[in-house]
């Protein structure tokens, strides 16, 4: 209950000094806010993949279907999280550069998170059997991590190389003013907060369903 | 132990062998491959008719055409297994790695077949200009490598599933996007007089990362 | 086939449940010699084919563990195929093939050193020589299930694993089980899940898998 409240009052504190206290940065302009927000979330979103494919490898060693409620829900609360930062960096896009998608090497890298979130998901709505679910779906994962440093590192550079646009990553090189890096970080952490709160959540959820099935 | 090896290879051996015969016995996967290659073939070249001077799209269309013959074809492997349920049979002669590294040679070697027919057919009906022999073979064989890596791991994946074809594409699609992207990269760039080196290390990398790891997990396919 | 002395399989708290469903097999504890010949029994669903796979080591259960060991060395289920024949209504072979080629094919497979010829063996122990030809899809009911007691039989495994292996079969057929299961029981160790109690007669031992609760051996 406490936690709840902290992590409540942590980023709404974070999101009413982000959006109205703290300086724009000069090319951004208004568009500032939206970094608050956007990187955040994918932060997340990777970081719940990470943990997801963990949890997939402990699965298979050891067997335990707790790594699967969390390997499951983290990509479940992952996908949400990527369509915060898809949409959100789209929004971006669309405001900074004119038009809503550019095949830009970060914006292609999300999406293909997405759709790994996505195939992963659809792959577990297709099997039944708790255990058999869990040990397919982690094959997949870990397979899926194989293909996860090509995607975000190659392929969009190759990709760019094949559509020549030249686009100015707007996070890329941005001399943060400290109270922009304060509440930048400071909603980092919040976010992160959320989503380890959501995930305990979640994965409880599964182990109650589990017992009320058993 | 070289000899556990060597016995290894020989029921791989034993494997593909009964693959091939199977599938010329019947046939009809081979067939149903070659007319969706062809198919799919024909809509994209009458849709974009000829095209001498466009290398970058040409390189594009190749790898789609090809990718799409490959996942239609591919998810057949394991789901006749299952279909027929001589899966049970398999696994009382041969270990899961085993059954899946026949499987996966077999795949190869339909995918070659499936491509010796779609590749030609493909230059031809769109008047590409000439290749650069070695470099475009390495790269569609680095390609192709990969295709059937992931195909074969997810094909029987999928068999064990509820959906089967439709999901097949939509789970083998972000594991063949590198695949897709280095093989139009690299054969755009043997069209461009430009070196292929940087792309076909990259797709061997990558087949040799999938099927590296997919050893690691053939063991745990089947455990019902 | 060498004299296998110390061919046992055994079970230790050994359950599996599919989903929410239990099964018979529950917090099996048991260990069973060779030579002979034992019975698992038990009502429909109680589990009996599903020991039998746990056994073969292509089930992993819910719950517990199931030991094989031959000649004095364990073997773990992924290597258990070398060491056991499994006929089980579940098994199906290539139809497109002969039975002939299916047995070489599971012979070649196996490593066998003679494939050709341990087919041959197969097929005739279980009377199948004469239709050895022919394809799989023309085989009658009675036919396919005298070639599953062929193919568990090929690489002569000192532990049979039979599953209603008098299924289908004519009074001919039924007879070539009880001789095959006497041969076998002479020097290996046969397990035979079945509810026929001609079969049960052929077995020193038994073992009941109950709905619900324990299955003593006996």
């Amino acid at each position: 209950m406490i936690w709840r409240l902290l992590i409540f009052i942590w980023i709404a504190a974070t999101m009413v000094v982000a959006l109205l206290v703290a300086p724009l940065v000069p090319v951004l302009r208004e568009t500032t806010r939206v970094l608050y927000f956007h990187i955040p979330s994918a932060w997340v979103t990777v970081l719940a993949l990470g943990w997801s494919m963990v949890n997939s490898v402990l699965y298979l060693l050891r067997r335990d279907l707790r790594n699967d409620d969390h390997a499951a829900s983290a990509a479940e609360l992952g996908l949400v999280f990527c369509v915060v930062a898809t949409v959100t960096g789209s929004i971006w896009a669309k405001s900074m550069w004119g038009s809503w998608w550019n095949w830009d090497p970060r914006e292609t890298s999300i999406f293909f998170v997405l759709l790994i979130y996505a195939a992963y998901l659809a792959l577990r709505g297709s099997i039944e059997g708790d255990e058999k679910r869990a040990r397919l779906s982690a094959i997949y994962s870990i397979l899926a991590f194989v293909a996860v440093p090509p995607l975000i590192f190659v392929v969009p550079r190759i990709y760019s190389t094949l559509h020549p646009d030249p686009i100015i990553n707007g996070s890329g090189k941005i001399d943060m003013d400290p109270m922009i890096r304060w509440c930048f970080f400071s909603m980092l952490l919040g976010f992160t907060f959320l989503f380890s709160w959501l995930q305990s959540l979640r994965v409880r959820v599964f182990r109650l369903e589990r017992r009320l099935a058993s | 132990m070289p000899d556990a090896r060597w016995s290894s290879v020989a029921t791989v051996w034993a494997i593909l062998r009964k693959e091939c015969r199977s599938e010329w016995r019947t046939r009809y996967g081979l067939n149903a491959a070659v007319l969706f290659a062809v198919t799919s073939l024909t809509a994209v070249t009458f849709a974009s008719g000829r095209m001498p001077d466009r290398p970058d799209l040409l390189s594009a269309l190749l790898w789609i055409t090809l990718l799409f013959a490959a996942l239609s074809s591919m998810s057949h492997a394991f789901v006749r297994e299952m279909e027929s349920r001589t899966l049970l049979m398999l696994r009382l002669v041969a270990s899961p790695t085993q059954i899946a590294v026949g499987k996966l040679l077999f795949n190869l070697l339909f995918l070659c077949v499936v491509e010796a027919i779609t590749v030609p057919l493909f230059l031809v009906l769109t008047s590409a200009p000439p290749l650069r022999l070695p470099q475009f073979l390495t790269i569609l064989g680095l390609g192709t490598l990969s295709l059937a890596a992931s195909s074969t791991l997810v094909g029987a994946v999928i068999a064990q599933t509820r959906s089967r074809g439709a999901l097949f594409a939509g789970v083998s699609l972000p594991l063949l996007l590198p695949v897709l992207a280095s093989g139009v990269s690299g054969t755009r760039a043997q069209w461009d007089g430009m070196p292929i080196a940087a792309d076909a290390r990259l797709l061997a990398a990558y087949a040799v990362a999938l099927f590296g790891v997919s050893l690691l997990l053939y063991d745990h396919l089947w455990e019902d | 086939m060498t004299d296998a002395p110390a061919v046992r399989v055994g079970g230790s708290k050994l359950s599996h449940r599919y989903g929410r469903r239990t099964t018979g097999v529950r917090e099996l504890e048991f260990e069973f010699t060779a030579p002979g010949t034992v019975a698992v029994t038990g009502p429909n669903g109680s589990g009996k084919s599903t020991l039998l796979r746990i056994l073969a080591g292509l089930l992993r259960p819910s719950a517990g563990s199931s030991s094989v060991h031959v000649g004095g060395r364990e073997h773990p289920p992924a290597a258990r195929r070398e060491v056991l024949g499994l006929a089980a209504p579940e098994l199906s072979f290539y139809e497109e093939f002969t039975a002939t080629e299916n047995l070489v094919f599971a012979a070649e497979a196996r490593g066998l050193e003679a494939p050709a010829r341990a087919a041959a063996a197969a097929l005739d122990g279980v009377g199948l020589a004469g239709r050895a030809a022919d394809r799989v899809a023309s085989y009658s009911s009675g036919m396919k299930q005298r070639l599953r007691l062929a193919f568990a039989l090929l690489h002569e495994p000192p532990i049979l694993l039979l599953d209603e292996p008098g299924s289908h079969l004519d009074e001919s057929g039924r007879e070539a089980v009880r001789g095959v299961v006497a041969r076998h029981a002479a020097r290996g160790l046969v397990l035979l899940a079945t509810n026929d109690p001609e079969e049960i007669r052929l077995a020193g031992r038994q073992m009941e898998l109950r709905g619900h609760g324990l299955g003593d051996p006996s």
